[in-house]
């Protein structure tokens, strides 16, 4: 009997939660016994143990290798190209330029009208694409691609926006290319904003740009069988690439299949495919072997994306009671060569994270010679967020207002920005300033860096900055499949993809919290085209708000079903059924109960299937989730040398749906605040090549663990939201690092009285502005 | 990817030495920063002559006069938690303990750190520098926010990537090194070779010449020693700007004393103004200012590295300060 019941699943002793009658939504989650428990991840060995199969780890054995030979130059057209010498070189099964036949296509790049090429002849920036190459072993292949002969026609460049818009200096190509677009937004009335001002302060601001730089570099292997294409791609949408594929190499959606059930980390930069996905899609068309193309560390620098510079001018008037009266922020933004998003997001949170009335935005995009950006880890908002926190705190400062009180006086509860101000669902961002600041002792610490001793040169100094991200409500379409067998295990069939945020152990919970079936007999199958449904791209911090409520509708799904054949074999109305440690038990006559994996019924047919579906969002409502940092630094004045000492993060994204994985996010999130704030910055060299010298990791400084405080605290603030979705979760990775490098500053400003505006804080800026500031003292 | 060598693993210094004259010959021993060099094609390579199992080059002895011989092949991890290192001269193992990350002071070894290649980001990219052959310095008027403020003679503004060698430099060590003709001592101070001599090499190792040991002096009564490092990240870094000192005391009046400063120019930098600013007194506050002062007043900063100078001012003033106190 022993065996039979550890034969079945169950997590324990507690009753599932009741099935609401077809057609209705499931009452939000009382208790939960899963949901909420840190869990460690349920494929957490195969990713330790190296059974996990990566992208790189696919092969095959007539596998191809595959490289792209990118431009060398930021600005330059190809006048010719002579492979011959390359072809003939050991190894070497294909070479692929932009006159092989079959690979004149069209590239999604937006230029004005025109339609860029995936070959396209004039190379607007370093790394565009010129030739692919093929060889039995990635060495051959980078050996032969280097000794490709290509006519270059070298034109001068543009590296810095800020100097893009001068008439005197270079455009992109015809001087009226230099500007991609502009947006305005406004509400209210500026002047009259200003003129209620007890105070008005302005300050110019400065982000540089940051790359994403995942552990795992960009790749695909292609391989092709007959008319039918398989990817293995590393991405944070497999069925976004499948619809890219299909649509520039202008095949059906059928005939394209992309797998990418493991990734090693995107931040937003695998979000699309790359030129380097059809590269890999046409040699192994040429070969017809399978190709695999991993992009080098370096090339990753250039062609993956980034979160763009950005160049802020933020104008605040505020009252001395604390009310904000005006805001008018302006940025100059780049996305390099194409128009790509350099100025997306950028002024949300000056538009819609306090109460303004009177709101000015202005955002201009230029065009500079380097590679596009993309989506990065809340995109523009980090930028947005250094801005208009750090000017919140020299407001607080000038009307003698705590930081977190300003802040806590100004909380809208509905959006302004968008058209109806809808409200938010819920806004937890008053809990988030209060409860975060009680954790970390705001005001103690505020009051012992008031009273340091003036004369140590090692000074400490706290801060703190807030947030919302715009999204992170999900939405649908979602179709989740799920299979419950007959010995009580099921299989989770979801289409999106784990960035390794932790999606698939949530989705096992959230079965698990329904059927009560142990997450680790739950296997999960997601993000492949062939055997998972439609799912949107894993990005937005939508993913588990976005899937979650899906898969409770599909396991809500597999009860009905289960019920009612339980119903027939026991003779029992199915409403007057409950499930509770594997047994299916009639409320009137306990003695009737069945095991789950003695129904006879459920033995014949082996699965039950249960299908659930992502349903709307509420009606004129928004789900946003909100935060508030706090951090303590020290500072060498003598030096400029910042070491962070401690970190609160509180957070409001909804329900937390596991502990463990959540903390993680928090303490992700705020390493890459950190490398935003203090280390990480592109180097282009302005002067005489506009090609990018930060291209490895030591020159691309990420923060090492060293640089990482190793007190982390993470405070969930659960509001308890029963109306985003039938879940409650709310999106979390990208809230986490956004207002990180704005509380840094504000933490080094409360130490030195130095106002760091642009990033990154390190010995280079500090030591001299610390110079300064004793020059002028 | 690596250009196509011949490789030998050699089983005595002499078989190396014989091996590796002729060009296109390279030296691998932790081969953290040979690989590297070779993947990006800042040089190439006909031969590898690894020495990696020459066991006479490793560890660290104290010589009959009481200083120390450390071999070639000795790792920078076992510098920086060498017992007797920490106890003589404090300042190299603190040197070695923040050299790279845990892993590459595990490869890496003194004789290579010695060796290593230049960081500049143009020489290690894609660029046809000065120093690769090429016809000019892209970090005179580049991105230079990293490079040198002394001794580039406005030819080449590297800056030398080492922590050990500054440190060496002071305790005044010199470099054994084995070639064609036998060996010779060369004073560490005399090891490294400034742009306006040759803009193409680093050291003064001739065809064939292999480090094979370094040899530290005794240290004398009432030596102080500290390496202190400023950098960007706390780890797997190389130095913003490093000063190393060993100053010897008499009483609460230095007697002797060497300051090297490193990440500001193409070789380890020794201060002697400064040094002559503090030999024969107490060290007071005063007279660190002064000393700090006078280390930076022949400094020629470039468009982007004028925080150097004000960064080298302060860590000299502060360990000064702290070298006085014991």
């Amino acid at each position: 009997m022993k065996d039979q019941d550890e034969s079945l699943y169950y997590v324990g002793d507690f009753p599932v939660p009741e099935s609401p009658e077809p057609g209705q939504e499931p009452k939000p989650w009382g208790k939960t016994r899963v949901i909420g428990k840190p869990i460690p991840r349920v494929d957490a060995y195969e990713r330790v143990s190296g059974a996990a199969v990566y992208t790189s780890d696919v092969t095959f054995s007539d596998i191809l290798y595959g490289v792209v030979l990118g431009s060398p130059y930021a600005n330059a057209k190809v006048r010719s190209i002579d492979v011959a010498s390359a072809l003939k070189m050991p190894g070497v099964h294909a070479i692929l330029t932009g006159s092989t036949k079959g690979a004149d296509l069209v590239w999604p790049y937006v230029w004005g009208k025109d339609k860029a090429k995936l070959f396209d002849p004039h190379c607007r920036y370093e790394g565009d694409l010129i030739a692919g190459v093929c060889a039995e072993t990635p060495y051959q292949a980078w050996d032969s691609a280097r000794a490709i002969k290509v006519d270059y026609e070298v034109l001068p460049f543009v590296s810095d926006e800020r100097k893009a818009l001068d008439p005197k200096s270079k455009a992109v190509e015809a001087p009226d290319k230099r500007v991609a677009k502009t947006e305005k937004y406004e509400r209210g009335n500026l002047e009259k904003g200003f003129a209620e001002a007890d105070i008005v302060l302005e300050t110019e601001y400065r982000t540089e740009c940051q790359i994403q730089t995942p552990i795992e570099p960009h790749g695909c292997v292609a391989k092709w069988d007959g008319d039918h294409l398989t990817l293995w791609h590393s991405t944070q949408g497999v069925f976004y690439i499948q619809q890219q594929v299909a649509e520039v190499l202008g095949i059906p959606l059928s005939k394209v299949r992309v797998i990418g059930r493991y990734m090693g980390g995107g931040f937003g930069s695998k979000l699309e495919a790359g030129k380097y996905t059809i590269v890999a899609a046409l040699l192994a068309k040429m070969t017809g072997r399978p190709v695999k193309l991993l992009l080098s560390r370096e090339e990753t620098f250039l062609v993956t994306g980034n979160r763009p510079p950005s160049n802020m001018k933020l104008k605040a008037g505020v009252k001395k009671d604390g009310t904000l009266t005006a805001l008018h922020f302006t940025v100059l933004g780049t996305g390099g060569a194409y128009e790509s998003g350099g100025i997306s997001l950028t002024d949300w949170l000056v538009r819609d994270l306090y109460t303004c009335p009177n709101v000015m935005c202005e955002s201009t995009e230029v065009l500079i010679n380097a590679g596009l950006t993309c989506p990065f880890r809340a995109p523009g908002h980090p930028q947005g967020a250094w801005a208009l926190e750090q000017m919140m705190d020299s407001l607080s400062e000038k009307i003698g207002m705590d930081p977190v009180e300003f802040r806590l006086k100004n909380i809208p509860s509905f959006s302004q920005a968008r058209q109806g101000n809808p409200p938010y669902t819920t806004t937890g961002l008053k809990e988030c300033l209060e409860q975060g600041a009680k954790a970390f002792g705001w005001e103690e610490a505020r009051k012992k860096t008031a009273q340091q001793d003036k004369d140590n040169p090692v000074r400490s100094g706290v801060g703190m900055g807030a947030c919302l991200w715009f999204v992170g409500g999900g939405g649908p379409p979602s179709t989740i499949v799920l299979k419950l067998f007959a010995d009580g295990s099921a299989n989770l069939n979801m289409g999106a993809s784990d960035l390794g945020t932790g999606t698939k152990t949530i989705m096992a919970m959230v079965v698990s919290e329904e059927l009560g079936i142990k997450p680790d007999k739950i296997q999960v199958e997601n993000a492949d085209t062939g055997s998972t449904q439609f799912a949107t791209r894993s990005g937005g911090s939508k993913t588990i708000p976005t899937e979650s409520p899906a898969v409770r509708a599909a396991a809500i799904d597999v009860k009905r079903q289960l019920f009612q054949i339980a119903a027939e074999e026991l003779k029992v109305p199915a409403s007057n059924l409950a499930l509770q440690n594997g047994e299916i038990i009639p409320n009137a006559d306990q003695s009737k109960k069945v095991k789950l994996n003695k129904l006879e019924a459920l033995k014949k047919r082996g699965v039950i299937i249960g299908i659930g579906y992502r349903g709307p969002n509420p009606e004129k409502k928004w789900v946003n989730p909100f935060a508030a940092q706090f951090c303590e630094v020290k500072v060498d004045t003598r030096t400029g040398e910042v070491r962070i000492v401690r970190f609160f993060a509180a957070h409001d994204s909804g329900r937390v749906m596991n502990r463990l994985t959540y903390d993680n996010q928090v303490i992700g999130g705020i390493t890459m605040g950190i490398g935003l704030a203090m280390t990480e910055m592109r180097v282009l060299d302005h002067n005489e090549t506009g090609k990018v010298v930060s291209r490895n990791w030591h020159d691309y400084k990420l923060p090492t663990a060293l640089d990482v405080p190793w007190e982390i605290v993470s405070i969930a603030i659960d509001p308890n939201d029963t109306e985003a979705n039938t879940t409650g979760a709310k999106g979390l990775g990208e809230p986490v690092t956004i207002p990180t490098a704005a509380a840094i500053a504000n933490a080094v400003y409360n130490a030195t009285g130095i106002r760091i505006t642009n990033t990154p804080i390190n010995p280079l800026q500090l030591s001299r502005l610390m110079a300064e500031h004793k020059t002028r003292r | 990817m690596l250009p196509n060598f011949s490789y030998i693993r050699v089983k005595s210094l002499q078989e190396a030495v014989e091996a590796s004259q002729g060009g296109g010959t390279h030296i691998l021993a932790g081969g953290t920063d040979l690989l590297g060099c070779l993947r990006d094609q800042i040089f190439s390579a006909d031969q590898i002559v690894s020495i990696t199992r020459l066991s006479a080059l490793k560890g660290i002895s104290q010589t009959s006069d009481g200083g120390l011989r450390i071999g070639a092949l000795t790792t920078i991890t076992e510098i920086a938690e060498s017992p007797v290192i920490k106890q003589l001269f404090p300042g190299l193992a603190r040197a070695a303990s923040e050299v790279a990350s845990p892993a590459l002071r595990n490869r890496g070894t003194v004789g290579g750190n010695l060796c290593q290649k230049p960081r500049c980001w143009y020489y290690r990219g894609e660029f046809r520098c000065l120093r690769k052959g090429g016809d000019t310095c892209y970090a005179l008027g580049g991105e230079n926010q990293y490079h040198g403020i002394f001794g580039s003679d406005y030819k080449c503004c590297i800056v030398h990537p080492s922590d050990i060698a500054p440190m060496l430099m002071a305790l005044g060590a010199s470099v054994k090194v084995t070639g064609p003709r036998g060996s010779r001592n060369v004073p560490i101070e005399n090891f490294f070779v400034l742009p306006k001599d040759d803009v193409r090499r680093e050291t003064v190792l001739g065809s064939g010449e292999i480090v094979e040991e370094i040899l530290v002096p005794k240290p004398p009564d009432g030596l102080r020693t500290s390496y202190r490092k400023v950098r960007v990240r706390l780890a797997w870094d190389f130095a913003v700007v490093g000063l190393a000192l060993a100053l010897v005391f008499k009483g609460d009046k230095v007697e002797l004393g060497s300051m090297v400063l490193g990440g500001t120019a193409p070789i380890p930098w020794r201060s002697k103004s400064a040094e002559h600013v503090i030999i024969g007194h107490r060290l007071d506050a005063k007279i660190s200012l002064k000393a700090a002062e006078t280390s930076v007043k022949d400094a020629q900063p470039l468009e982007h590295n004028a925080y150097k100078v004000s960064l080298l001012r302060a860590i000299v003033e502060e360990e000064l300060n702290k070298l006085a106190q014991g």
